[in-house]
């Protein structure tokens, strides 16, 4: 149910909020490769941006943060298992704080976009992604690497850039996903707050 | 909702909630933290006659496991190819610790009972404006949507394989999009009517 | 205002694009209403209005005298709704849980709580489904919980949507007889005419208007022989080639 400002009722928000919490819970337990550094990029990602393009900022922030509530519960919902509270001191710790931020800002810049459909619609979505699901969880994930890790920025963002190209995959994927979800829910709104 | 929780009792069933739910984030934790395979092996062992003490209700649910044992396998053969064996073997052992570990409080404690932990400790959190009713809320729901992904998925592929005659894969994930958005809403439906907003 | 059953005053409902309902007053006092009519004529969607779900365009809806706008906090203390999926609706891994929940929704503390389904499941002879994870259960079994869930807090009026849907035959017939027996209101929505037939009123929903509303053999009679009238009218090979 929706009022004519598109805010939704208390329930709507929160079954949404654990719903995209849950795809990237399970998007976690998809198997992923550990690296050197032990560097999740997985599918996770790609929840985020879902999270933040489809969600809306404020409810993409929550849903990613609640699934975090819930690593640090102690579920092994990242990839390789891994949960507890330990990961959140780890050297991948930016790319955890990162994805919340990645997810609002998705969101905020999938607002300005809510109005485009069709091959518009699919480069606005990319878009989004590629600035929120990227370069705002990368800086967050290179700042910490290189904090924890003791490695110059420098050298962090070149451990980093390997990822790109199946992140920028992810992006498309992403934008895909937001196209059909439009198509296939005539109601759903991409300007929720 | 379908959940991993027994009904038949094991002796796990008696400790209560919070004594495993710490555990679990200490064990997790340390796994972590754990680097060398000879540790992580010993854990891995005694992690699993424990497992194992627990009788049928747990060896019934082991077939939960098959995935985790395909992933851990699949982990140590790319560190094969790679030449980092050693990496391999420390990651698979550390996953299948962690799922074990996990599935043991899953089919041992109530849902309930890890919600009420969970509202304790972050009780004191309350005078701040937390909402900690909903964020319990929240985290059981998120259990209940993750459990269910598998049961649709399986559902679009059985009805793609009947008429293409092989399965969806990747084809299904933007369906499997909508159709949990869907469920989402009537979820939601559900619970506004039994909560009033 | 009497405090006294379901009104519909002039409510006119708009769902996306299209108008559900139009100027529609009706005022449910009987114990026991059937709502019957095509896919698509309204059942649900006046179930939503009743529940606070969705608001009137225009109009008022009223529950035992509370408003479901501006009172709808207090809604499920006085009516409850069953969907037609019984997996849509539990939130919970076990039966008691599950109970527990609707009682914890409206305020009660959580330990009370547990003990209250307990008891509610024992005073009906289902104390060994306590513990029962719900996973394990069969879809008629799944229902119950549904309905046991609404019914332990005592609601005055239950709406069940297209509860025999899915239904085997002694699930069904176990269905009726709790139906029956319980005090409270209950208005059902259904295709199955046979569990409505014997109610005091029925009502016949057809695009969104009331066709007919009386006791219940006489509506039922006549929307079967409406339905009958249809099917034999429209050619029978309609889109098909012709053999």
């Amino acid at each position: 149910m929706t009022s004519s400002a598109g805010s939704l009722t208390s329930s709507r928000s929160l079954s949404y909020v654990a719903l995209f919490a849950a795809l990237m819970a399970v998007f976690g337990l998809i198997p992923k490769i550990d690296l050197p550094f032990g560097v999740p990029i997985t599918l996770q990602s790609l929840g985020v941006m879902l999270a933040g393009c489809l969600l809306g900022p404020r409810r993409g922030f929550c849903a990613v943060a609640l699934f975090l509530l819930a690593v640090a519960l102690g579920l092994p919902l990242l990839p390789g298992g891994r949960g507890g509270l330990g990961v959140f001191v780890g050297p991948t710790a930016g790319f955890l704080f990162g994805w919340m931020f990645g997810a609002f800002a998705c969101g905020l810049l999938m607002r300005r976009m809510a109005r485009l459909s069709g091959a518009a619609l699919w480069a606005g979505a990319f878009a989004a992604a590629l600035v929120g699901g990227i370069l705002v969880v990368y800086a967050f994930g290179i700042a910490g690497l290189s904090w924890v890790a003791h490695m110059s920025l420098t050298q962090a963002t070149m451990a980093m850039l390997v990822f790109i190209p199946g992140d920028l995959v992810k992006c498309a994927l992403c934008a895909l996903l937001v196209q059909t979800v439009m198509r296939g829910m005539p109601g759903w709104r991409l300007d929720r707050d | 909702m379908r959940s991993l929780y027994s009904s038949q009792s094991t002796w796990l069933h008696a400790l209560p909630a919070w004594l495993k739910l710490a555990s679990l984030s200490v064990g997790g934790t340390l796994l972590v933290l754990m680097n060398r395979p000879l540790p992580l092996a010993v854990v891995f062992g005694v992690v699993l006659l424990c497992f194992a003490s627990l009788g049928p209700p747990a060896w019934r649910r082991a077939r939960m496991l098959l995935g985790m044992a395909v992933a851990g396998a699949l982990i140590v053969g790319f560190h094969v190819a790679l030449g980092s064996t050693l990496l391999g073997v420390v990651s698979a052992l550390r996953l299948a610790s962690a799922a074990l570990l996990a599935l043991m409080l899953t089919l041992s404690t109530r849902f309930d009972d890890l919600l009420a932990v969970l509202e304790a400790v972050l009780h004191p959190l309350q005078r701040l404006g937390v909402p900690t009713e909903r964020l319990a809320l929240g985290l059981g729901l998120m259990l209940r949507f993750a459990e269910n992904f598998h049961a649709q998925w399986q559902r679009l592929d059985d009805a793609y394989r009947v008429r293409a005659g092989h399965g969806g894969g990747f084809r299904l994930l933007a369906p499997l999009t909508i159709r949990t958005l869907q469920t989402a809403e009537r979820v939601a439906d559900a619970l506004a009517a039994r909560l009033g907003r | 205002m009497p405090d006294d059953g379901l009104r519909l005053e002039d409510v006119t409902l708009v769902r996306g694009t299209r108008r559900v309902f139009e100027g529609l007053t009706l005022h449910l006092t009987e114990r026991r209403i059937g709502l019957v009519g095509d896919n698509g004529a309204g059942k649900s969607s006046l179930f939503r209005l009743l529940c606070g779900l969705d608001r009137p365009e225009a109009g008022r809806v009223r529950v035992h005298g509370l408003d479901t706008v501006s009172e709808r906090r207090q809604l499920p203390r006085h009516i409850g709704l069953m969907f037609q999926n019984p997996d849509d609706q539990i939130v919970f891994p076990t039966v008691a849980e599950e109970l527990a929940f609707s009682l914890t929704a409206q305020g009660a503390a959580r330990a009370a709580a547990r003990a209250q389904a307990k008891d509610f499941l024992a005073q009906r002879g289902l104390a060994d489904w306590a513990g029962r994870a719900v996973g394990e259960l069969s879809q008629g079994q799944r229902q119950q919980v549904c309905l046991l869930a609404l019914q332990i807090c005592s609601p005055r009026t239950l709406l069940l949507d297209e509860p025999f849907a899915s239904l085997d035959l002694p699930s069904q017939a176990r269905l009726s007889a709790q139906l029956a027996a319980t005090a409270q209101q209950v208005v059902v929505s259904t295709h199955q005419l046979d569990t409505v037939r014997d109610f005091e009123r029925v009502l016949w929903l057809a695009d969104g208007q009331v066709r007919a509303d009386g006791p219940g053999p006489a509506v039922c009679a006549a929307y079967a022989d409406d339905v009958r009238a249809r099917a034999e009218a429209s050619p029978p090979h309609h889109g098909m080639p012709h053999a």
